[in-house]
């Protein structure tokens, strides 16, 4: 029995492969998971040249590390260019409080790998602001925001409801289920076969989009320095964020299998499901735990900076230790089991009703 | 014995407020069976209440023995050709039957070899490897018995399977219906072209508005409806006259004269009496050129059953 249930799982998923890979119709997902790939080759591109032009600055303007150590707040912009020397770029505006104008100037230094912008209100040092985009951590931490708030959340989460709604509903709208339903195979082996089919698809999308993601992260490093993050802690990271993939795909698929089996119009509970998983960080402990994206994000290797929120956002954050990974595994498993076996008992009811769908 | 029978009891399916079917209690016995009625009689939704693709909202329907909510067990039983003119996307003909054999656990060179011989049955064996989706609305048609052949079921629900069939492949499908039905198969059969009923089934059911009118052999139907008016036509010189002889009897319920002139329809309660004043009138000096039974097929039956709307006056 197990054998024959083995075989037509394997039949349904070829035969749902092609339809899923090869769809027209899932050209946008296609766009969904790659646009991040062609970001993280634009950023590094553009970090590539930003480390080219730093080192020519600095040939052009040597500055040592000792004389950057020496500046202070409070220094004049005259103090400031008799201990650095002349600035390689600067630039000044106006702007006017409490009915006087303000003058401000910007210097920039760079040490060939920092790049330093001293900013001087009314002649005087206010702020130095240190930037080193072509730093590992600092690409490290791009890749992780990025994930986590553009990946999971949208790419692989639309991904899913395209693929896996589409699964019975598509088939629904073409008015082609009837040719599984004519066939000597237990509804819950077709849902499997289904299941399997997009879960396969799902996977080998984004985590394709993953590894392209991580290449593109690091081409723009010298090899000794790849080399080097890759050995540690990069392989183990590259796993985990390959995982997490493949995690969101198995516990988003099963949600969007079991939506795309119980509504006629997906637009509504799909809705719902964004809107649960986005208000994620304002809920509180309790409710963060029973979200999809709350165990993806605890099994990211990286937490993504929240440094650009509006001050609001962080009032309204509430913070919540990150789950262990066996716990985030677990409970992402079981709850696709849940669905899958809820969907199931939808699925044996499952009618051909095509003039009302 | 009990397990030969394709049994409905009592079976009701409403959409929504809409009726499906209504209290249908059939019980078939193998050969070909007729479901005859116009669209909106309730034929498909019959069909897939038998196959499981929908289910009763009241009532029981067992095939050989199996309940369609069981797909598992019945589909080895059970082959439908549907109506739905949809097929998984980039298929051919040969792939087409080949994937769904595979849903059946056989292997691959079992399902090359059904495929195989089900398609060269269906006579598409030149046009296997073409997309379905060139097929013509013939070629579909067969691609869909093909379909429902394939796993050699003893069960073929065929849903209005003669329609866009060209003469020739119409006479070797009803050929294969009854090669089905000789070896002791079910074939169940929907149409709303009358006279195919005629040629084909050994049973017929009647349907209209979601209701088993009648069923059973032709003739049975016929013997079920007590109170049925004949029509008889008559061609001869005096039509007026005729007419006027005919309405002077209590059981002539219309007489009709032939927009020719030629003769007339007479419709009446007891036919026997009607034919006896017909040799009268003949002696008594109406010439009558020929009388025919204008109903004696099932159309008539059926046209009876369901209403006069689909009657047309001559």
């Amino acid at each position: 029995m197990i054998k024959l249930w083995c075989g037509q799982i394997v039949s349904v998923v070829r035969l749902e492969l092609k339809k899923t890979f090869f769809s027209k119709r899932g050209l946008w997902i296609y766009l969904l998971a790659f646009a991040p790939v062609a970001l993280h080759v634009i950023n590094s591109g553009y970090a590539a040249r930003e480390r080219q032009r730093l080192a020519m600055e600095a040939a052009k303007h040597p500055v040592s590390q000792a004389a950057f150590n020496d500046i202070k707040d409070g220094l004049s912009s005259d103090q400031v260019v008799e201990k650095l020397g002349k600035p390689y770029d600067q630039y000044s505006s106006y702007y006017r409080r409490g009915g006087k104008q303000h003058r401000v100037i910007s210097y920039k230094y760079t040490d060939g790998k920092n790049d330093f912008t001293y900013r001087f209100e009314d002649d005087k040092l206010v702020r130095t602001h240190r930037s080193n985009p072509n730093a590992l951590p600092q690409s490290q931490l791009v890749f992780a925001t990025s994930f986590q708030f553009y990946f999971l959340r949208l790419a692989i989460f639309f991904g899913c409801v395209g693929v896996f709604v589409n699964l019975f509903r598509g088939e629904m709208l073409d008015k082609s289920l009837h040719f599984y339903l004519l066939t000597p195979m237990r509804r819950e082996v077709l849902l499997a076969g289904k299941y399997f089919a997009g879960l396969l698809a799902t996977i080998v999308i984004f985590t394709s989009s993953t590894a392209l993601q991580w290449w593109a992260m690091l081409w723009q490093f010298e090899r000794g320095v790849i080399v080097d993050f890759l050995a540690s802690p990069g392989w183990s990271q590259f796993a985990a964020y390959l995982s997490v993939t493949a995690l969101a795909c198995v516990g988003y698929g099963s949600v969007f299998l079991a939506v795309g089996l119980l509504f006629r119009n997906p637009i509504i509970p799909t809705a719902v499901v964004l809107l649960w998983e986005s208000a994620n960080p304002f809920l509180p402990p309790v409710l963060k735990k029973t979200s999809m994206i709350y165990y993806l994000q605890s099994l990211c290797p990286v937490t993504a900076s929240q440094d650009n929120l509006p001050p609001l956002m962080y009032l309204l954050i509430s913070p919540t230790q990150p789950a262990t990974t066996i716990t985030a595994v677990t409970r992402i498993v079981l709850l696709t089991l849940i669905v899958l076996v809820l969907a199931s008992f939808i699925a044996r009811k499952l009618e051909i009703n095509y003039s009302t769908d | 014995m009990k397990n030969d029978l394709i049994t409905l009891d009592n079976v009701s399916r409403f959409y929504g407020e809409v009726l499906g079917v209504n209290r249908v209690t059939l019980s078939l016995p193998p050969g070909i069976t007729s479901l005859v009625g116009p669209n909106g009689a309730g034929k498909t939704t019959l069909m897939n209440l038998m196959t499981g693709l929908i289910r009763p909202t009241r009532g029981r329907v067992r095939v050989l023995g199996q309940s369609p909510t069981q797909p598992h067990k019945l589909f080895g039983l059970v082959g439908y050709a549907t109506q739905f003119d949809a097929f998984p996307k980039g298929l051919s003909g040969f792939q087409f039957i080949y994937s769904f054999l595979k849903l059946f656990g056989h292997s691959n060179a079992k399902c090359k070899q059904l495929a195989n011989k089900v398609i060269e049955q269906v006579g598409l064996s030149d046009a296997a490897g073409r997309k379905v989706a060139g097929y013509s609305k013939g070629m579909r048609q067969r691609i869909r018995l093909a379909q429902a052949l394939a796993h050699d079921p003893r069960v073929l629900i065929l849903d209005e399977p003669l329609n866009g069939l060209d003469p020739l492949v119409r006479a070797e499908t009803i050929n294969l219906f009854r090669g089905y039905a000789t070896e002791g198969r079910h074939v169940l059969v929907s149409s709303h072209v009358l006279h195919e009923v005629d040629m084909i089934s050994d049973q017929v059911v009647l349907m209209s508005g979601g209701y088993v009118v009648a069923e059973g052999q032709i003739q049975g139907v016929r013997s079920e409806i007590q109170e049925r008016p004949v029509k008889i036509l008559i061609h001869c010189k005096q039509p007026s006259m005729l007419a006027s002889k005919a309405f002077e009897q209590e059981h002539v319920v219309e007489a009709q004269l032939l927009a020719e002139g030629s003769g007339v329809l007479v419709t009446t309660r007891d036919a026997d009496r009607f034919y006896r004043l017909l040799n009268h009138l003949a002696i008594n000096g109406i010439d009558i050129e020929g009388v025919t039974p204008a109903d004696d097929n099932v159309n008539s039956v059926y046209d009876y059953l369901i209403g006069s709307e689909e009657r047309m006056p001559l």
